[in-house]
């Protein structure tokens, strides 16, 4: 009987345990499909005649396409830059004799760290001084900072982790420093490579400060559209805002099984 | 390192690469150093050297003090939060779900970190709303009936932290799990065959085994926990009055919009600054000394 009990009260904690994380987000995608009527209520309606109409109003809404295009442009400009600096240098890190490979290692991940108040701030007088302020190219070249930094240092293991063997073996075929990278390195380690690149771009596409202090109104990115709804007009417009949350959360979170395979490699490694 | 003979490799793909990262790292640092002893405001083009000025018109600035803080308030709460939720999360899974169970539960468990800030921020919101939200609700039915949480000065800094607390703690939870699998099983089984209680392995054998990576864990949500902006901004925007505004609202405030006070913002952005260099380099030395 007392293990019955217990059985009962593991059961109990984990399905808690499930709601907990992800009932909230259930409870937004719900949200999105009622009408406002069904929203504002006292008691919480789990029963209700579904509606698509507040993501017709998102999508409808010319901000809102706007901020798609900016996120779309700015983000994948930023990650595809990151990428095609951030893997090769990488590779030289992890394969070849670079003096100072610690203290540039520290240099990346520090990058990373900074507080976005310190990036954020001075870059507002520098882009005002160039004239470059709102405008799509300063928030492709501010977000870069870090895609790069962030694509590089977690592209450093997965070269260190391939065996050198393949490598060596290539160099003996007569295979070129390049074509080594290029042929070899560079196809063996895609799939792991890919992991740290769907990290960044979880990173700047969830961003909202940098954005909110370095846009105004003709680059500003999805988060910051967003996250001016709870102003709209008198009423405030949960199924939109429920809708939008929803629309903002969808990217990152396809990547979860990617990120979540990236994290167990990670943490096999030490 | 096998002989690769001389190759230009090394030079074209390391080189602009480190040289961006030099330039997009570095212009930012100093010009927010050079700002900050300045008097710059956003409206007027030229500005003067007033070097320590600045630093003394915060030391005697109510609105600062009260940020530092409601900073620290926050760094606490979230990160002694986040760390005990992750540890206590990790040991359950870890002694009772197993297999494929425990993969799909890790999944689930890193979904609120993925979120975007702005989102997380929002579906909160929305649940801590007094008169429609869902938590309002159900701690009416235990009895509960003042759940004006955002509102309230004493409270509103605490409901979001627990935000903040839902989606590192979950994640830190995955994380504390992969360190404790990791372990070998022996003197954990030693302890159990010497009648050790469950809580006894894990308080005096498992967690002092992982304490470099735990406090390695603490370090990094302490660096993570200084970005509250995107949480407090959506949910409360710093109020009601001052009581949810950290270090880098107020200097939102302060540089951005209207008044534009980029100096005097750059000033706090700075202390943040070397604020988070010192935690980070504690946490470089700690994890050079695995390494090694």
């Amino acid at each position: 009987m007392g293990r019955l009990i217990a059985r009962c009260a593991v059961w109990g904690v984990g399905i808690l345990l499930v709601l907990v994380a992800v009932f909230p987000l259930l409870w937004a995608l719900l949200n999105s499909v009622k009408t406002l009527l069904d929203i504002v209520t006292p008691t919480p309606r789990f029963l209700f005649t579904p509606t698509l109409e507040n993501y017709r109003q998102v999508i409808g809404s010319p901000e809102v396409l706007v901020g798609l295009t900016n996120s779309a442009v700015i983000v994948g400009s930023a990650v595809l830059l990151g990428t095609c600096m951030g893997v090769p240098a990488a590779y030289v890190i992890a394969r070849y004799h670079v003096p100072g490979k610690r203290d540039i290692q520290f240099f990346l991940l520090s990058l990373r760290f900074l507080p976005p108040v310190a990036v954020a701030i001075p870059l507002i007088a520098i882009w005002v001084d160039l004239g470059l302020y709102d405008t799509r190219f300063s928030m492709i070249v501010t977000y870069l900072l870090t895609t790069l930094s962030t694509i590089t240092w977690l592209s450093i293991p997965v070269f260190q982790r391939m065996p050198r063997e393949i490598e060596e073996a290539a160099t003996l075929d007569g295979y070129g420093p390049y074509a080594v990278f290029w042929k070899i390195a560079l196809p063996n380690c895609a799939t792991t490579l890919l992991g740290g690149i769907i990290f960044s771009f979880v990173l700047v596409w969830n961003e909202l400060m940098i954005a909110l202090a370095l846009t105004s109104s003709n680059s500003a990115t999805l988060p910051v559209v967003a996250s001016a709804f709870t102003s709209m007009g008198q009423e405030v417009p949960w199924g939109v805002i429920n809708a939008s949350t929803v629309l903002l959360a969808l990217p990152p979170l396809i990547f979860v099984g990617v990120l979540s395979r990236l994290l167990n490699s990670m943490l096999k490694g030490k | 390192m096998f002989n690769r003979g001389k190759t230009s490799l090394p030079y074209l793909f390391l080189g602009p690469s480190l040289l961006v990262m030099l330039v997009l790292g570095l212009v930012p640092t100093v010009a927010a150093i050079n700002l900050a002893l300045k008097n710059r405001v956003l409206r007027y083009p030229d500005s003067d050297y007033v070097w320590l000025r600045n630093l003394e018109r915060l030391m005697s600035d109510r609105r600062f003090l009260n940020a530092i803080e409601v900073s620290a308030v926050w760094e606490v709460v979230t990160v002694l939060g986040a760390v005990m939720v992750g540890i206590a999360i990790a040991v359950y899974l870890f002694e009772n779900v197993h297999g494929k169970w425990r993969q799909a539960m890790c999944v689930l468990l890193i979904t609120p970190v993925l979120l975007p800030r702005v989102s997380a921020a929002f579906i909160w919101k929305f649940m801590y709303s007094p008169l429609t939200g869902i938590l309002g609700w159900l701690l009416g039915l235990v009895g509960i009936h003042d759940t004006a949480f955002l509102s309230d000065p004493a409270l509103a800094l605490y409901a979001v932290a627990l935000v903040d607390i839902w989606q590192w703690g979950l994640f830190f939870a995955v994380i504390v799990l992969k360190l404790l699998e990791t372990l070998p099983p022996e003197p954990l089984e030693a302890a159990r065959l010497d009648y050790a209680r469950t809580w006894q392995v894990y308080a005096y054998i498992a967690l002092p085994m992982l304490k470099g990576p735990l406090i390695s864990l603490v370090f990094i949500k302490m660096v993570e926990s200084l970005r509250s902006f995107d949480l407090i901004y959506v949910m409360t925007k710093g109020g009601p009055g001052v009581a949810t505004e950290t270090l880098d609202m107020y200097a939102y405030a302060q540089g951005i919009g209207l008044s534009g006070k980029v100096s005097y913002a750059s000033t706090m952005a700075v202390l943040m600054m070397i604020a988070t260099t010192l935690i980070f380099t504690l946490i470089w030395k700690r994890v050079s000394k695995w390494e090694d």
